[in-house]
């Protein structure tokens, strides 16, 4: 079949039998659920099947990599929670995809989290965790699975690539304020997504205030080859906190904090006489606010981060979104979403001074209807803007998604 | 989650001489798995079991019994994670509201062709506590929005003689009226039992489903 058949032949397949899609829904989650030692040990396996298409003006936007004008990626991710007692949980997700984030390669299997928390009271007060896990930054990591995320996408700041180009120290100020030169997977957002670094983590609550502490082996904007710790070991290590206030439950309001080093080895060769990876870091701050009452949920997040670049100095970036999601009917809900980027001034080589990225600004529009408890279909369309000769391109975005 | 042993107080009949009561046992499928709380990306999570229900059936009487005037409110409370009770019989037209007595947001929400609608988030002290009115028979499944291993069950049925049975499969149906009916006992979405059965006016019938 060809790919772009798949999506509304699948859709039909979903129409036609939602009306036994719960029970064959509740059958398949009660085969892969096991139990033992009077319910103490328990392991659950599920999944989503992901298939998405996405259609563009222009280059392909964000974290989607293909040279072409649309792209079929299809995607299924199995998840495995075990509860181990009362105190013990783990999870681990593997994924079988055409790569981390859409793009026009061949399938492959992944390992993309695994980890195991201690909760030693049951109040919350202290959780700990050790494992390969998304980050603790902000707050879009708890919906960015594709049946909790309103969108197709991430937000700009989590898979707008910028100048960064975690490889390779630039030669000289002018080959950094020259921007994206090169193939735009070498590049690195502020935030790579949900960031499943490995390491270790704290996390608590008390009363209405939150806490949570990781060090990891690869920063924030790291790319995912950086996240496996067996494979690129803890020698710069990156350090993010939380704390989070919740005046009561409707409201929540966060600061993240996070620092560490953002060139891989690779580009260790290449630095300036005298310095190594650690002397140029990321650094993070993030303030994020969020609301749900009702059928309303609403986000927003601003991230301000600066990248010790060799030779280039300090490159200061600012991003932010609002967005807001409002059930109009149990099937049927819609999500807008307000995302801009900004980019500070940085050496041009030639005395000067220029922005190191095109300022940028999009809005995301989508709708979701959920057929049943395990399928839903969602479309997004997406106008962005870039500043400097970026000019406008768009996106429309098709997912059908599968959960049992 | 242990169920008080037996629930018998769903017909609101009180037991005349000429009323007939039938008693028996229905046999239970094996309980069914605890579930498993995904909380991979909740940073603040608190321990613990989640509590799981023994399997209980509804049994109840098919006939023509009339509409009634009024008919009392039913509550199904969201209390550790959990619908209590998971398994509710009402009347058709009961009105059920829905307590959230966790100190966290809850959002019951049903697909079902039966009754569908979505509660939306709502805090333990939001007032009107929110509820439904189930106008249609059926069964109605229950789920959270946020914690997706909550379950219940709302049986709408058109009688006013049902009950709960027991955790061991027992049951006592009271108050009943003289004539020919159909004694049904729901075991899950998948299993209704069925058997004839005659009742003179007074009198005990003892009825098991095997």
């Amino acid at each position: 079949m060809k790919p772009t058949l798949a999506l509304p032949c699948a859709l039909l397949a979903i129409s036609t039998t939602s009306i036994h899609a719960e029970d064959f829904a509740e059958g398949i989650s009660d085969a892969l659920t096991v139990s033992a030692y009077d319910d103490q040990v328990r392991a659950r396996l599920s999944g989503l099947l992901d298939l998405e298409l996405y259609t563009f003006s222009g280059e392909a936007p964000g974290l989607i990599f293909t040279d072409d004008s649309h792209l079929f990626a299809p995607r299924l991710s199995l998840f495995l929670d075990a509860q181990l007692g009362a105190p013990l949980y783990f999870f681990s997700q593997a994924r079988v995809d055409t790569g981390f984030d859409p793009a026009d390669d061949s399938l492959g299997i992944r390992l993309d989290e695994y980890a195991l928390r201690l909760t030693p009271w049951e109040d919350g007060r202290l959780s700990m965790q050790a494992g390969c896990f998304a980050t603790i930054v902000g707050t879009y990591v708890e919906r960015h699975l594709s049946w909790d995320n309103p969108f197709i996408n991430a937000p700009l700041v989590y898979e707008n690539m910028t100048a960064i180009y975690d490889h390779e120290a630039p030669y000289d100020q002018a080959d950094f304020a020259d921007g994206l030169t090169h193939e735009k997977y070498e590049y690195n957002p502020v935030i790579w997504g949900p960031s499943y670094a490995t390491g270790l983590s704290v996390s608590g609550k008390s009363g209405g205030l939150e806490y949570a502490a990781e060090i990891k082996n690869a920063g924030l904007a790291s790319r995912p080859e950086s996240w496996d710790g067996f494979d690129t070991g803890f020698d710069h290590s990156t350090v993010s906190t939380r704390v989070a206030w919740r005046p009561d439950m409707a409201w929540k309001l966060g600061l993240s904090a996070s620092q560490g080093p953002y060139f891989t080895d690779e580009a260790a060769a290449g630095l300036p006489a005298g310095t190594g990876i650690n002397d140029y870091r990321q650094m993070v701050l993030g303030q994020d606010i969020s609301f749900a009452w009702k059928h309303w949920q609403v986000w927003a997040e601003i991230y301000q981060a600066r990248f010790e670049v060799p030779l280039a100095g300090d490159a200061d970036t600012l991003g932010y979104y609002i967005e807001a999601k409002y059930k109009f009917t149990p099937n049927l809900f819609g999500a807008m979403r307000w995302n801009q980027q900004f980019f500070d001034d940085v050496p041009d080589g030639l005395g000067g001074e220029v922005p190191w990225g095109r300022d940028i600004h999009r809005i995301d529009a989508a709708l979701t209807w959920r057929f049943s408890t395990s399928a839903q279909a969602k479309i997004q369309y997406s106008i962005q803007h870039e500043s400097g000769g970026g000019g406008t391109s768009d996106l429309i975005a098709g997912q059908l998604t599968l959960r049992f | 989650m242990i169920r008080p042993l037996v629930l018998l107080l769903a017909c609101g009949c009180s037991l005349s001489p000429a009323e007939s009561v039938i008693e028996g046992r229905v046999t239970l499928p094996q309980g069914k798995k605890a579930p498993v709380m995904a909380k991979r990306y909740e940073i603040v999570t608190k321990g613990g079991v989640l509590s799981t229900n023994p399997p209980v059936a509804v049994v109840y009487l098919e006939g023509d019994f009339g509409k009634p005037a009024s008919l009392p409110l039913r509550s199904i409370v969201q209390k550790d994670y959990a619908f209590i009770p998971s398994l509710l019989p009402v009347r058709t037209g009961t009105k059920v509201e829905f307590p959230n007595e966790d100190d966290t947001y809850h959002n019951v929400f049903s697909f079902s062709p039966a009754k569908r609608f979505d509660l939306g988030r709502y805090r333990p002290e939001d007032k009107p506590v929110p509820f439904q009115v189930f106008d249609k028979p059926g069964m109605v499944t229950l789920r959270c929005d946020i914690h997706e291993h909550m379950r219940g069950i709302v049986l709408v049925l058109d009688t006013p003689h049902f009950v709960v049975t027991s955790p061991d499969g027992k049951f006592r149906l009271t108050g009943l009226p003289a004539g020919n009916y159909k004694l049904k006992a729901w075991i899950d979405s998948r299993t209704t039992l069925e058997k004839p059965v005659s009742l003179s006016g007074g009198g005990t019938v003892k009825l098991d489903f095997p």
